[in-house]
């Protein structure tokens, strides 16, 4: 009996229930649509920011004082202390390991080229670096300094090649053009100087422009300082710092120290660096990473807000509707409840059919809200935003609590009034 | 007559009206707090973005720049043209520009990076310099350098260079995270003294405010002024910034608009489904005589004052809300705009009278079938 009520309501008044429904699938795929957005955004816009380039720095921790003016290091290749290339694979080892995103050495070494003296700068291009756990790990300029532009191609890695800074080549377009030969060495006489073939013309915009890049190794024997480098410049995928962040790692808790070494602040991965390659200073480059902390964790806060108060405004409008249902249905309460039922059962009845009618909308208003997050992802980002599962029971958990909230308001108005006054049209 | 019935219609049964002025003012509340936002969000991210640095720079013309570490003739720059050069250039924001004039002097035995600037100006340019000790002193020593040479806050250091000596206190310890920790910054004046260039620097760095493209006019318009140098947006900041700028007005825009519009639906399916329950109400007035425009004008009124009244009060509720966003977002005052208040007065009144409209169509609908409950 109580399934025929139920299912003749929906039957013959199909006009009602579709406008009841259409309200509660929109209001579910506002729903819907914005906590797709809110849950993705954070990672997407991590990973746009990696356009700025590396956000971390290692240096070997008793160095002597690097000479840097504008980028380039000045110090003798005898002074100083050096990083160990073959433990940089040991990055792809730390718990956050699938963060790094790339990383690129450095080494500087004052060579003569053409009588000149210019600053070789040796690095990677497109490196395969062996990880302990037996893969290769590819990486290099393109991970840490997106913005340097290539005219030509870059080194092939080990090769005896040589890609020029545009400052460089527009001072002696004769010496450093494509495909010329040039010859390095450590000093004007050197006997054992290097063929190097340059292959393409870089423009960096910083003071690289003034300098000769070649392959890590080829610098490495030129310094004399083999399977060495000067520093690392590493591109990680951080979270925004948060007071837990900024905090000193032995001051805390056991728990704290869980919760702060499994969450990718810069601090942990840093931290996690250091223990990794002993002997080194890990330090974030500020720039980079506040400016990258500061837009993300406000523009975060910014779409959570927003999602809350449009789940707000949607579930108003959906508990808005449910209860219109039932107030423009005071006629049938009221028949119902003359010809003797107990509010228990006039109430069942409705909250069955606005549970049915919530089911229903979500499911709908998911849908639509699950397609309309992911064009909102492709147009953004170019790649479309996940369907989250996840989000159908919430959102149909929440429309079922607005409807019948909704609904519940009048219908617990209605228990309490006479039958005949609403039956005569009051 | 006219009034008097949509009086009736509106207060006749007030738990409807409050239902249905409920789902419009929650509607237009979240409407105008998101349009307030949108109209601010720009200004504050860009403001957000200057944590970057300096983005232009001035330099010697190429090829000639950066000294030596042995030998030391660097190519320098008239202090005086470039300030002026500056001073001349029309840019709506020049949030600052810094002067360094570098050499490399010794501390005791130690060859160390000194950078001559305007230190409260380099600062103002370098919002994520972190600084221990006396920021207002003499000098800004690296970390690095604090850390190698045991120099700390208020100590005393001595700078050689060339036979001429300058004892200098160290005001603060700076970390930046790049090659600023390990150098030593001092006052330009002291620096030119040290290396006997008065009036001379080597690079000028600018922070400027505006898109990309922006700051590229205003790099352009600045060479012309200086034909002897070179000048040039940098790249790694004005490239990146102006990608991640136009992505995050993007997202947030998409959002805003998805948002808007799916409320504008809600809030009309809401106010069709309460319309729907006039349909006997039509019939009634269409049997008793009543010319069938003037009912549905009737109706539409009754909702558009609904709709208008609901969008008002939504819209200062939406003032409030904004404002309360701006806060916890940006810790800044979002300043609301009195243009939204019409507009989502009207918007919300369409919206309603949009909802409806379909009592129209009860128009070609015999009275009799309305009210048998057809």
């Amino acid at each position: 009996m109580f399934v025929r009520l139920v299912s003749e309501s929906f039957v013959r008044n199909p006009r009602r229930k579709i406008l009841t429904g259409a309200a509660l699938a929109l209001g579910m795929a506002v729903a819907t649509a914005t906590l797709t957005v809110a849950l993705e955004v954070g990672d997407r816009m991590a990973r746009e920011f990696r356009s700025l380039g590396a956000n971390l720095l290692v240096t070997p921790e008793s160095d002597t004082l690097p000479l840097e003016i504008g980028g380039v290091d000045y110090r003798p290749v005898d002074e100083g202390a050096y990083l160990k290339e073959a433990e940089l694979g040991k990055l792809k080892t730390i718990f956050w390991r699938h963060n790094i995103l790339g990383f690129t050495p450095f080494l500087d070494v004052p060579a003569v080229i053409a009588g000149q003296p210019t600053t070789l700068i040796g690095t990677w291009y497109e490196h395969e670096v062996p990880v302990p756990d037996g893969t290769k790990f590819k990486t290099g300029l393109s991970a840490t300094h997106p913005w340097w532009n290539i005219q030509g191609r870059w080194f092939s890695d080990g090769a005896n090649e040589a890609v020029v800074g545009a400052a460089l080549a527009a001072k002696n377009p004769g010496i450093f053009a494509l495909g010329q030969k040039i010859s390095a060495g450590r000093s004007a006489s050197a006997s054992d100087a290097t063929s190097l073939e340059v292959t393409g013309i870089v423009s960096t915009g910083g003071a690289e422009d003034n300098s000769v890049l070649v392959p890590l190794s080829v610098a490495q024997t030129l310094s004399g300082h083999p399977g060495q480098l000067r520093q690392l410049f590493v591109s990680a995928l951080t979270k925004p710092a948060d007071a837990l962040a900024e905090r000193d790692p032995h001051s805390l808790t056991p728990k704290e120290y869980d919760r702060w070494f499994c969450s990718p602040y810069i601090s942990s991965i840093s931290y996690q660096i250091e223990q990794v390659l002993p002997g080194t200073d890990v330090h974030a480059i500020r720039r980079v990473a506040e400016t990258e902390g500061r837009v993300l964790s406000r523009v975060s806060t910014l779409l959570w807000i927003v999602t809350i108060a449009a789940l707000i405004a949607a579930a108003l409008a959906v508990g808005a509707t449910a209860a219109t249902t039932v107030l423009e249905r005071r006629g049938e309460i009221g028949i119902m409840k003359a010809i003797g039922a107990t509010n228990f059962v006039v109430a069942s009845i409705f909250l069955a059919e606005q549970l049915m009618l919530a089911m229903g909308g979500s499911v709908l208003g998911f849908v639509l809200g699950a397609g309309l997050g992911r064009v909102l992802g492709e147009s953004v980002f170019g790649t479309p935003a996940a369907t989250h599962i996840v989000l159908l029971p919430v959102v149909m958990g929440l429309a079922a609590v607005v409807a019948m909230l909704g609904s519940s308001l009048p219908l617990w108005r209605a228990a309490h009034f006479n039958p005949a006054p609403v039956l005569r049209g009051e | 007559m006219f009034a008097r019935l949509l009086w009736k219609l509106l207060w006749g049964n007030p738990g409807r009206l409050a239902v249905a002025l409920i789902a419009v003012i929650s509607g237009a509340a979240v409407i105008s707090a998101l349009l307030n936002l949108q109209f601010d969000i720009e200004r504050k991210l860009t403001q957000e973005f200057r944590a970057l640095g300096p983005n232009v720079t001035i330099a010697p013309k190429q090829g000639e720049q950066a000294p030596e570490a042995t030998a030391a003739s660097p190519v320098l720059m008239d202090e005086a043209t470039v300030a002026r050069a500056i001073a001349e250039t029309q840019t709506p924001e020049l949030a600052g520009a810094v002067p360094y004039l570098y050499l490399v002097a010794r501390v005791g035995d130690t060859p160390v990076v000194v950078a001559g600037t305007n230190l409260a100006e380099a600062q103002r340019i370098e919002p994520t310099w972190k600084l221990e000790g006396n920021a207002g002193g003499q000098s800004i020593v690296g970390r690095n350098v604090a850390r190698q040479l045991k120099l700390a806050p208020s100590g005393q250091m001595e700078l050689k260079y060339l036979g001429r000596s300058t004892p200098l206190a160290v005001g603060a310890v700076l970390d930046s995270g790049a090659a600023e920790d390990n150098q030593i910054f001092v006052d330009l004046a002291t620096a030119q003294q040290l290396a006997g260039s008065a009036g001379q620097i080597e690079v000028e760095q600018l922070r400027v405010g505006g898109s990309a493209p922006a700051v590229a006019a205003y790099a352009a318009q600045l060479a012309a002024s200086l034909p002897d140098y070179d000048v040039r947006p940098v790249r790694q900041v004005t490239e990146a910034e102006g990608n991640l700028l136009r992505r995050t007005r993007l997202l947030i825009a998409s959002t805003i608009v998805l948002i808007l519009a799916l409320t504008a639906l809600c809030v009309l399916a809401t106010m069709a489904a309460l319309a729907m329950e006039r349909r006997e109400d039509v019939g009634l007035m269409k049997a008793l005589g009543g010319s069938i425009s003037r009912i549905v004008a009737l109706f539409l009124a009754e909702v558009g004052v609904l709709g208008a009244a609901g969008g008002a009060i939504g819209c200062l509720v939406g003032y409030v809300l904004a404002r309360w966003m701006g806060e916890r977002v940006f810790a800044a005052a979002i300043s609301p705009r009195w243009q939204i208040f019409p507009l989502t007065v009207v918007m919300m009144a369409l919206v309603a009278m949009t909802g409806a409209l379909p009592l129209r169509r009860l128009g070609r609908v015999k009275p009799a079938v309305i009210l048998r409950g057809e």
